[in-house]
């Protein structure tokens, strides 16, 4: 089965649309009605031009320039794949034209009036039964795959779906009859409140028992359907030619149609139980109550004053059953505690150790010997001191090293180890440095 | 009509009783379209109204196919309908006896409601009896709060049986309706109807309570008074 969503959207990118005027329908249904009549395959240029002014005559009499509006509307009509050409004579003589299959079904949901019923529902039925036991029997025979295509997945996809169809149609067309006599009950009612009732009763139970017989068929039959079918299904599982997988697919699609065919009985049935109930109701409560329909007319007024002097109904209101919790011990739950303590210490003051001067020297130390980068700076000043304070040092250096000496750095800072050996291990970013003191500086590089 | 039910003890013993019991002391109204209910209570009346009158309320019975409960003592709550309420109850009342109604087999839109309010009441006055405390609008605000007040009206009226919730905008009118058109029910002197009823502690009137009995607070006036 094809992906709606696909269908949608190659739908919305190919921008279908349509756009027909009451002139236009009128046309398609005078061609469609023309060749029903006359038994035409198709109308010559002058022919469908001699029909639509007949039609624009009709529709819109005294319309000016018909000839001219007839080459619109054919055009119009070939743009929306509503009228084609079929003749492949091109520019060397006028065309032939036909319906299409889109503009035939346009114009047959207006003119069908091909509703369900008992009579049509039983032969379509009947004729359904018979087709589907001849697939069964060729089933039963199908040894190739050429069987199983001519003989099965065919027939069930052209005449049983055809059949099947056709009841749908008929289904959507008594819908439409439905929908026709409750908009007849309600006129009815409306024009002659208390005359019609009779009327209105009449067609209501009517269309009851066309529902109530339509389902008894539709529920009698589709059981006999869906048993052949699936018969039909089992036996194309268990073919060995490839194509039985299709039939099998075929049939099932086939088992679906059948169900929504038998969901539409039912639920019509129900929608009709219901509004049949609600009008019985109206009938014996509202009109035989209000013959003159004043009771109307005063519930109009009451509503129209209520605003000024308003009333109220009264209604019974019990509040909603208490439920108490279940009784229970009060726990007594101790109290999470902390001991108390003084927990703040007071400041103690202690000397300032910054060892800044003898790092200073060990520093310049370095620096002379011919340390070029922090890292071997670092580690001989750090060799000098001990191993628990060589981290604080660390950071004194690099403070201290840029006032001695001048440093850069690359972009990229490579972190490098201090002294091979030094705990703790300790890693720098690296900087290149240059003393400034001629001492220093003589002491040339890395020593 | 002979009753299945021999005692009371049978009726409170049957599965149906508990839900009836709690529908008809919450307001509900119950027509023939609770076909189970309906039912039972018409199996039951002889024995539940003389149960119910202990409680001092009294099982009311309407020809046009309803059951509810009306308290008269102090003994069961009760409620008056807020005026949203009861505007949206009267035009669905007018509703019911439309016979354009009968096309869609009883079954409204919120926006047919409010149209037809609209054309009844008049725009303004409809505004203002939802609203009774502001006294200036906005219109596209007025037109908000009275759709808002609408729905909230149609919720109240779902759960007290006067009309079936389809959907979020879609309801069917029940028979229980023709109680707002009681006043007008006759064809004498609506004035003196509205006075049995009230008499008979169906209504109340406009000296007990001209506001549908809203508790007080700005933005109540959608809410249902309730006597305590």
């Amino acid at each position: 089965m094809r992906d709606p969503h696909a269908l949608v959207a190659a739908l919305s990118r190919d921008r279908v649309s349509l756009e027909l005027s009451t002139l236009d329908v009128c046309f398609l249904a005078g061609l469609h009605l023309r060749a029903d009549r006359d038994a035409l395959a198709s109308f010559g240029d002058e022919h469908l031009c001699d029909l639509f002014e007949q039609v624009c005559d009709m529709v819109e009499p005294g319309a000016e320039n018909p000839r001219k509006r007839a080459t619109h509307a054919i055009q119009r009509l070939r743009d929306q794949r509503l009228l084609a050409r079929v003749d492949a004579a091109g520019l060397a003589r006028a065309g032939e034209y036909t319906l299409t299959r889109l503009a035939a079904s346009i114009v047959e949901f207006y003119l069908a009036d091909d509703a369900l019923t008992r009579e049509s529902l039983t032969l379509l039925t009947k004729t359904l039964l018979g087709q589907l036991a001849e697939v069964r029997s060729a089933a039963q025979r199908a040894r190739s795959d050429d069987d199983w295509i001519q003989q099965v997945t065919g027939p069930l996809r052209i005449t049983v779906g055809d059949l099947v169809g056709g009841i749908e149609r008929r289904q959507r067309g008594l819908d439409a009859a439905q929908e026709e006599v409750q908009r007849e009950i309600a006129n009815l009612l409306g024009a002659d409140w208390f005359q019609a009732v009779d009327e209105a009763q009449a067609l209501l139970d009517k269309t009851t028992d066309t529902l109530a017989e339509l389902n008894e068929v539709l529920l009698r039959d589709t059981h006999q359907f869906v048993a052949l079918l699936h018969e039909i299904q089992d036996l194309a599982e268990r073919a060995a030619a490839p194509q039985g997988v299709e039939a099998a697919a075929a049939s099932q699609r086939v088992i679906e149609h059948v169900d929504r065919i038998a969901v539409w009985g039912d639920a019509r049935q129900r929608a009709w139980s219901e509004y049949y109930q609600y009008v019985h109701a109206y009938l014996r409560d509202v009109v035989r109550l209000d013959a003159d329909r004043a009771l109307s007319q005063r519930l109009r007024d009451q509503l129209g004053s209520w605003p000024e002097a308003p009333f109220t109904l009264v209604v019974a209101r019990a509040p909603s059953i208490r439920l108490l919790r279940d009784m229970s011990p009060r726990v007594e739950r101790p109290a999470v505690l902390r001991s108390r303590a003084e927990r703040d210490r007071a400041p103690e003051a202690v000397p300032v150790d910054t060892g800044a001067p003898e790092l200073e020297a060990l520093l310049e130390r370095a620096l002379a010997e011919g340390a070029r980068s922090l890292s071997t700076v670092s580690a001989r000043v750090l060799a000098e001191l001990r191993p628990g304070e060589r981290f604080l040092a660390a950071g004194r250096v690099a403070a201290l090293l840029p006032r001695v000496a001048r440093v850069r750095s690359e972009r990229e800072q490579a972190w490098v180890r201090v002294g091979d050996g030094l705990e703790p291990r300790l890693e720098v970013e690296e900087w290149e440095v240059e003393p400034t003191s001629p001492n220093a500086a003589s002491a040339g590089g890395e020593a | 009509m002979t009753s299945t039910f021999e005692r009371l003890e049978d009726v409170v013993n049957d599965e149906l009783f508990p839900e009836v019991d709690l529908w008809l002391r919450r307001g509900r109204h119950i027509g023939r379209g609770d076909a189970a209910e309906y039912a039972f209570l018409v199996d039951a009346l002889d024995h539940l109204e003389p149960f119910y009158r202990r409680y001092g309320a009294e099982l009311v019975h309407q020809s046009d196919g309803y059951f509810y409960l009306l308290p008269a003592g102090d003994r069961l709550g009760r409620s008056q309908l807020s005026a949203g309420e009861m505007l949206v109850g009267q035009a669905l009342a007018l509703l019911y006896l439309d016979p354009a109604t009968l096309q869609h087999g009883g079954i409204m839109s919120r926006a047919l409601i409010v149209q037809r309010l609209q054309s009844i009441v008049g725009v303004d006055a409809l505004v203002r009896a939802l609203n009774p405390r502001r006294r200036r609008f906005d219109e596209r605000v007025a037109a908000e709060t009275v759709r808002a007040k609408v729905s909230a009206a149609l919720r109240g009226l779902v759960e007290l049986g006067f009309v079936d919730g389809l959907s979020d905008d879609q309801y069917r009118l029940r028979p229980a309706l023709m109680r707002f058109a009681e006043p007008v029910r006759q064809h004498s002197d609506p004035g003196a109807a509205l006075e049995r009823l009230i008499a008979r502690g169906e209504v109340d009137g406009p000296e007990l309570d001209g506001e549908g009995g809203d508790g007080g607070e700005e933005g109540d006036d959608d809410e249902r008074g309730a006597d305590p």
